[in-house]
């Protein structure tokens, strides 16, 4: 009751902060802001957010401010855009009030059909197709799949995107093409939540400064072989002054069909720590594609498939913790006015070269994600969401929990936005 | 021997109905153009217009709206003559950044909500393409003719265009970004009362074609 108390005491800051920037914004920014309270049925492990293994983002049964947010677009001439996003949660992982996205755009005036974007500052890869709406929240379900999950933990481009893109006119501008390209810093602990937590099935994003519990793996305890991990990551540090990178292809066919490769490298030394954190090298392909299917039913499609490795190279190319991780999901959706209902199919999976003892971090588990949203009015929405996840992942012994757990919740949610 | 004012009367109401008469010939011509696919099927929304080898047109361009709402151009293709001045209301809430790089009648209008521009007088002919810089889905043509027999087909395929046939030498054209044939003009004349368009290649989808595609967000 506390956490709730204290979270509607962010959340009326929050608002009260917001609308008094609305009323100065005027003709040249967006803002949008909002929160979701959710009524939430668990059962399973005790959730990674409270220091353990649960795949959820909630531990106990309850009333949750699931976040408080604001989104800003502010265009500061007509071709160059800044924008940020704040989120409020009333966890303990990190300040009440933080950033998860902060960077300019610039987007000049197309010349020919090629169009050219610059992004400098902190934002998300181009990799989710489910987190489309303000503050990077989901339409289709609250919970996103476990590939955006894990890109809302611990994903996050410091640095700069290229992106050009071209509507050929001899296809009537129906197709289009793009590149986006990009060179960062800043992400070097990525990977660190994944290989020793798992993958998750949530709608917590980090923020710039939050510290993620790990759970309480024997080798990064006190004599353990990676006794300076701090019993939690910043995945967004820079730790080897070195640049990571990503490149992303794109084909659009109008409405209809939408196909974006990722390869994704975070370039970091893996011998590299630096107070507490270890830099993990971290590199995954992606693939995400979004279809109208007769009916008007809408599919989302990703894929993933990468590994992330830490620590000095022990012969043969195997480091001390080494991991491979795929991950893949389909999303049905169908909306009736303002009636929308989704399903979603996760499967994942994570193996290790390794053979380091006590750091055993092989899973592999699938989830169904079931959901409807109703959309009274522009400003307030209900949703009714259920979610199971079935895992098996030898890491559990370590907790004295059966390594094969079936998590499941049930939740009610009320949206608002202004 | 002056004639009388009874006389001059006459002759004045004469030279009128005759006047009109030769004046109603003169655009008198309707002809009835009907665009069908490769099977049959009737094509709608395509630009229908009709050039002379000489002679422009006699009727003076007025002007024409192309709307935004739901961060959609409405409508998606609008054809206007020559020297037609078009407003481009934004109907949305959020700002739009409406551009056009087809040169010569290539335009930008600054960031704006409402109807804060002056309209743009489009004083060439071709296909001006619109996109909004913000809203990169966003996509509108509008078809600038050197004439003022010109139409878009219906749901039927069909659109009568009125003919000036005291002018020689009349091509009809038809245009749509669906299209793919090469052969898209041919003569015509008063006397072709209907004329009809069996296109050979297959279309392109239509960009929108209503509720069955999806509008997706975009972040």
């Amino acid at each position: 009751m506390v956490r709730v108390l204290r979270s509607l005491l962010f959340l009326g800051a929050l608002v009260t902060a917001g609308a008094s920037v609305a009323q100065d914004v005027g003709e040249r920014a967006d803002l949008v802001g909002g929160a979701d309270i959710s009524l939430i049925a668990v059962s399973g492990y005790e959730s990674w957010t409270d220091g353990l293994v649960g795949k959820l983002r909630f531990s106990d049964d309850g009333v949750y401010l699931g976040r408080a947010f604001v989104d800003f677009d502010g265009r500061l001439t007509d071709t160059l855009k800044a924008s940020f996003a704040v989120e409020a949660y009333g966890d303990d992982l990190g300040n009440a009030v933080d950033l998860t996205e902060a960077f300019l755009e610039w987007r000049p005036v197309p010349r020919s059909a090629n169009r050219y974007r610059v992004k400098v500052g902190a934002f998300y890869p181009r990799i989710s197709l489910e987190n489309v709406e303000s503050g990077w929240t989901n339409p289709y379900l609250q919970n996103s799949s476990a590939i955006n999950t894990w890109v809302g933990e611990e994903l996050r481009a410091f640095g700069t995107e290229l992106s050009w893109s071209r509507k050929p006119p001899s296809l009537d501008g129906r197709q289009e093409f793009g590149i986006n390209a990009a060179v960062f810093w800043g992400n070097d602990p990525a990977g660190s939540l994944l290989a020793w937590k798992g993958w998750s099935i949530h709608d917590r994003q980090s923020r710039f400064s939050d510290k993620l519990p790990l759970p309480p793996l024997p080798q990064i305890q006190p004599g353990g072989v990676f006794e300076e991990q701090d019993p939690y990551v910043e995945p967004f540090r820079e730790i080897d002054d070195s640049a990571g990178y990503y490149v992303n292809l794109e084909w659009r066919i109008a409405n209809r069909l939408l196909i974006r490769a990722m390869t994704y490298n975070n370039e970091a030394d893996p011998t590299a720590h630096d107070s507490g954190q270890y830099a993990w090298y971290t590199e995954f392909e992606h693939i995400g594609l979004q279809a109208t299917l007769p009916g008007g039913v809408g599919l989302i499609a990703q894929w993933m498939d990468g590994s992330t490795v830490m620590g000095p190279n022990l012969g043969g190319g195997i480091h001390p913790v080494d991991v491979e991780y795929d991950s893949y999901f389909a999303l049905l959706t169908k909306q009736w006015g303002s009636h929308r209902v989704s399903a979603r199919y996760d499967n994942f999976g994570m193996t290790q070269n390794d053979s380091t003892r006590e750091d055993n971090n092989p899973e592999s588990g699938h989830g169904w994600t079931v959901g409807y949203r109703y959309q009274m009015t522009d400003g307030f929405a209900l949703r009714v969401e259920w979610l199971s996840i079935k895992t098996h992942r030898c890491a559990h012994v370590y907790y004295r929990l059966d390594p094969t757990v079936t998590e499941e919740q049930a939740q009610l949610t009320l949206q608002l936005r202004f | 021997m002056p004639i009388g004012l009874y006389e001059k009367l006459r002759r004045a109401i004469l030279a009128g109905l005759l006047g009109a008469q030769v004046l109603a010939c003169a655009f008198a011509g309707t002809l009835e153009v009907t665009v069908l696919d490769p099977a049959d099927e009737p094509v709608p929304d395509v630009a229908v217009y009709v050039s002379y080898a000489s002679g422009g047109p006699k009727t003076m361009p007025g002007t024409a709206v192309m709307d935004q709402k739901d961060t959609r151009f409405v409508p998606h293709m609008l054809v206007v003559q020559k020297g037609t001045s078009v407003e481009f209301p934004n109907s949305d809430v959020v700002a739009h950044h409406v551009y056009s790089f087809s040169k010569p009648n290539n335009f930008a209008l600054a960031l704006y909500k409402g109807d804060p521009h002056d309209p743009i007088t489009f004083q060439h002919d071709g296909i001006v393409t619109l996109g909004c810089n913000i809203h990169d889905h966003m996509l509108a043509y509008i078809v600038v003719v050197d004439s003022d027999a010109y139409g878009k087909t219906g749901k039927d395929g069909r659109v009568a265009i009125d003919l000036d046939d005291t002018a020689k030498d009349a091509t009809l054209h038809i245009w749509s970004p669906r299209i793919r044939d090469k052969k898209v003009s041919r003569a015509v004349s008063a006397a072709s009362q209907a004329v009809t368009f069996t296109l050979e290649k297959k279309l392109r989808p239509a960009h929108d074609p209503g509720e069955e595609v999806l509008q997706w967000s975009e972040y």
